[in-house]
């Protein structure tokens, strides 16, 4: 057994209000720079949507990921360590800019540089890449609200799992329904994009398990950026090289939440530490897709287990570690209460952020287009639920219904338990049932209300006083031996005016 | 003059400069090691440029580097009939290939916006280079059919002879001018490696075929602990190895010498009469020499004055060696003043005997290391390896009734009254330090 402790990440979609404050933090901080402006390393996608890069879902093009022969072999689909070199020329699996949308911004001057005329000075769009005036024709949030529409929502892969008919109702005019997900660099346990990496650059943090660029080490080849399935790698076309989401590691080492966590207006994040043994892996992958999330759970640890503990202690794990897995809130949400799903499991990477679906959009269907929210069924059912479980499913539990349902039927049942309480709307034993059937208990319902709707900043985020002082700092140059740190804000040419 | 700084001059300097150039671009400016990419900017023509020109470039210098790092496998193969033709042919359709990539390349980085925003002078420079040297290329291996097969008897003789450090540009200096241009232009190539996007070729990652799909780093000490005790282990370990390797080498090489020794003495003196007197001869030179050293040494032993010189026999430019009490050589001259000068003719940085003859600023020199000494001090010049004076030696003037009529205790003004008429009868000795003249 080998222990590792991996800073994990839950976000509860159902409290995301599609802000992109999130984002904005993220970008101030860093992406602000040449040849990064395209760079969002946290973004926020309506779904159903195309996403950003545009249906990055879509491993039949950029063939992002595992591919699992079935029986013992797990290999990158986006290229075998031989024909790797060839692709070092031209990659045939790399989005290009227009997948993402080309930078631009407008040439405010001209508003107070203008001559005087009849007409109003307008400041153009121009390219942030070669200057020049631009026609706008996409952006990084550019499908935000528009689910239903035939041009982005409907390309969203994940409604291949439906039928017609469900198709056409998720998308009936009056009666649409979405949600938003916000994506970070999952920091995978089995990250496609460090297996693929020609130059060795990208590494996992042992201590937390986050996944960085070694930008010295980086040769600028882009196979990460077409291994990673979650198109969370990105290459900076100033400055040659890849970078991606690096957990705000410089704010985790100084006890502050990432920008993105600490800025959330939903408070939809929570992060906390996991165990989990990393002998499993990849092995853990290499299951039936419908038992991947099953598979995965079962590679964690359970931080209360004295004979884990001792395990954890013996390959090095600190004890400030060992304490945050015991309050962690991931652990809550992904072992104990069963709530929080892997996106796209499916892809094998054992991504380590977990979303708890959304049940608010699924509650929303109705009848004859009315909401019945009367006091005597003020929820639907399951059964009528307009978001199709096959769609979340697609999502989050690589097309097994069955844990979605599970996740669905729990949320509900805790709403149900906190409207009786204090409306008392119901007979007891009808509530009791709901839980029973929801497989939960008056007491876990209490601790989930708790921690979803009014936890406080320590209970959401749940983090080691990280290594500082005891990191290699303390016995030799930082710079010699992390190696990684930072971007440089100068390119590394000059290119022509 | 200017085939000798292209065949020659230009490799050797092509060549330290990349050198130096890429090991310190790779060393401390890993950050600029990219082959800076732009795929994400345009990836549709790239296609049909950088892969067909990577590809047949890769090809093309692949025929070079079997010519050139195994000529006789290559001249081995090409002795198979059809063999040339085919690897020209080969030769000939990668590099038209390339060519066509490269076309491709250059039409798109002049063409695309997006292109011309990541373009940088050196780029336009080495992508127009790279495009002559292929077309010369070409062009030569066309004019001048079998170049696979001539080019292992002129060329590749010519770059073995550069990197061993014994150019010969006889080799090259007959080929036509295309050819010429050619073998200029990737000496040129060469040079620009370390400065351009080139550097990229150095970056090719071989590691990626064994390494381990997953790469973990730590950073905390605790968990290094473990790391830094096997590294110790491993490092007293290759400690033990060295030691070991190296007790055993000195005893073998102990052990050789002293079983030759047995061997001579159990064979008895071998050896033919004529080298045995040679040897005989060249010891007897030795041990007269070493006696004539001997009789030197007790003579200053025992007097405390030795001859060097007649008063008259002095000069003022060519100095006279002696022997000075330190049984190390001395100079004598006629000073300007009718003063002899007299002092140490060991140079006082290495050792060397200085020469004897003044050269125009009444200075002698070294030999040895270029110091020049102004005898009436014996300062060096500035600058000059040497940093002490040559001291002065003690002397004195005796004349024929072995009076002493003037002598000079280094440091001080001569002593006595210096009549040069009289001074003629005289001769000039030199005095033991530490004893008065009597």
């Amino acid at each position: 057994m080998d222990v590792r402790a991996h800073v994990s990440v839950i976000f509860h979609l159902d409290k995301c209000i599609g802000c992109h404050t999130c984002s904005v933090a993220c970008k101030n901080v860093w992406t602000d720079r040449p040849g990064a402006e395209y760079m969002w390393w946290n973004n926020v996608e309506t779904k159903p949507g195309t996403g950003y890069p545009t249906r990055w879902e879509d491993q039949k093009k950029f063939n992002g990921g595992w591919k699992w022969d079935g029986k013992d072999k797990l290999e990158t689909r986006c290229q075998t360590r031989a024909d790797s070199f060839l692709k070092l020329f031209y990659n045939p699996n790399q989005p290009n800019l227009d997948d993402y949308y080309e930078p631009f911004t407008y040439k405010y001057d001209d508003l107070f540089t203008a001559k005087q005329g009849d007409d109003q000075p307008t400041a153009i769009p121009v390219s942030l890449i070669t200057g020049e005036p631009m026609e706008i024709k996409s952006g990084p949030n550019w499908d935000d609200d528009l689910s239903g529409s035939p041009l982005y929502a409907e390309n969203d892969i994940n409604l291949d799992a439906l039928t017609d008919e469900e198709r056409n109702q998720l998308f009936e005019i009056e009666r649409l329904t979405m949600f938003y997900l916000p994506r970070i660099c999952n920091h995978c346990a089995n990250p496609t994009c460090v297996a693929g990496c020609p130059s060795g650059a990208i590494y996992k943090r042992g201590e937390d398990g986050i996944v960085l660029i070694n930008q010295e080490k980086c040769r600028g080849w882009r196979a990460c950026v077409a291994a990673c399935p979650y198109k969370k790698i990105y290459y900076n076309w100033k400055t040659g090289k890849s970078e991606k989401c690096v957990l705000c590691f410089p704010r985790l080492e100084t006890g502050q939440p990432p920008a993105c966590f600490h800025s959330c207006v939903g408070r939809i994040r929570y992060m906390g530490v996991m165990l989990y043994d990393a002998d499993r892996i990849p092995d853990a992958m290499k299951v039936p897709d419908r038992a991947l999330v099953e598979s995965q759970r079962n590679a964690f640890l359970d931080p209360n287990d004295p004979d884990i503990i001792a395990a954890a202690r013996k390959n090095g794990i600190s004890e400030e570690f060992i304490d945050s897995a015991k309050n962690s809130p991931a652990y809550k949400y992904i072992m104990e209460w069963k709530l929080a799903l892997p996106l796209h499991i499916e892809y094998r990477t054992m991504p380590m952020l977990f979303y708890v679906p959304p049940l608010l959009p699924v509650m929303g269907k109705s009848a004859n287009g009315t909401y019945t929210h009367d006091a005597k069924n003020f929820f639907t059912s399951l059964d009528d639920a307009r978001m199709p479980m096959k769609y979340l499913a697609s999502l989050f539990s690589a097309g097994n219904d069955q844990i979605v349902e599970d996740v669905m039927r729990k949320l509900m049942a805790v709403r149900y338990f906190k409207r009786w309480q204090s409306v008392k709307d119901m007979d007891e034993n009808e509530v009791y049932k709901i839980l029973r059937e929801a497989n939960t208990t008056p007491e876990e319902v209490e601790e989930i209300y708790q921690m979803t709707a009014i936890p406080t900043h320590f209970q959401r985020f749940v983090m080691p006083p990280l290594q500082r002082e005891e990191s290699i700092e303390s016995t030799c140059s930082p710079e010699v031996c992390k190696g990684c740190t930072g971007f440089s804000l100068e390119p590394a040419f000059n290119p022509r005016a | 003059m200017i085939d000798l700084f292209l065949y020659i001059g230009l490799p050797y300097i092509a060549i330290i400069v990349a050198a130096i150039g890429c090991y310190r671009r790779m060393r401390y400016s890993k950050y600029s090691m990219t082959a800076r990419s732009s795929q994400f900017l345009e990836d549709k023509q790239l296609l049909w440029g950088s892969a067909p020109w990577h590809i047949g470039i890769l090809v093309v210098l692949l025929g070079h580097g079997i010519a050139f790092f195994l000529p006789s496998v290559w001249s081995a193969i090409l002795s198979v009939p059809m063999a040339t033709f085919i690897i020209e042919t080969i030769g000939v359709a990668c590099a038209l290939l390339a060519l066509a990539g490269l076309g491709t390349l250059i039409y798109r980085r002049l063409t695309s916006a997006r292109i011309q925003a990541v373009t940088t002078t050196a780029d336009l420079l080495v992508v127009a280079l790279l495009f002559g040297q292929v077309l010369l290329g070409v062009l030569s291996a066309m004019n001048f059919r079998y170049g696979s097969n001539w080019s292992t008897g002129t060329v590749v003789p010519y770059v073995w002879g550069i990197l061993t450090l014994r150019p010969d540009m006889a080799y090259v200096t007959g080929f036509p001018m295309l050819f010429k241009l050619h073998l200029i232009g990737a000496w040129l190539f060469i040079l620009l490696l370390p400065f351009t996007r080139l550097m990229h070729i150095l970056a090719v990652p071989f590691q990626y075929l064994f390494r381990a799909p997953q790469i973990v780093i730590w950073n905390t000490t605790r968990r290094r602990r473990h790391a830094v005790a096997a590294t110790a282990k491993a490092d007293s370990r290759r400690e033990f190895i060295k030691g070991a390797v190296g007790v055993t080498g000195a005893t073998g090489l102990l052990a050789i010498g002293v079983s030759s020794k047995a061997i001579n003495y159990i064979k008895g003196a071998g050896g033919d009469l004529e080298a045995e007197s040679a040897l005989l001869e060249k010891k007897l030179k030795r041990l007269e020499l070493t006696a004539e050293e001997r009789k030197y040494e007790l003579e200053r032993q025992r007097n405390t004055m030795i001859l060097v010189s007649t008063y008259k026999e002095l000069d003022p430019v060519k100095g006279k060696y002696f022997i000075d009490y330190a049984m190390a050589p001395g100079l004598a001259f006629m000073g300007k003043d009718c003063v002899p000068i007299v002092l140490s003719a060991k140079c006082t940085h290495l050792g060397c005997t200085v020469s004897s003859t003044l050269d125009a600023n009444g200075k002698v020199m070294c030999p040895c290391h270029i110091s020049y000494f102004d005898i009436t001090t014996g300062q060096p010049n500035e600058g000059a390896p040497a940093k002490a004076p040559l001291p002065q030696i003690g002397w004195a003037l005796v004349d024929g009734t072995g009076k002493v009529v003037v002598s000079r205790i280094p440091g001080q003004s001569p002593q006595g009254e210096i009549k040069p008429d009289l001074l003629a009868q005289c001769s000039l000795y030199i005095t033991k330090p530490g004893k008065a003249t009597a």
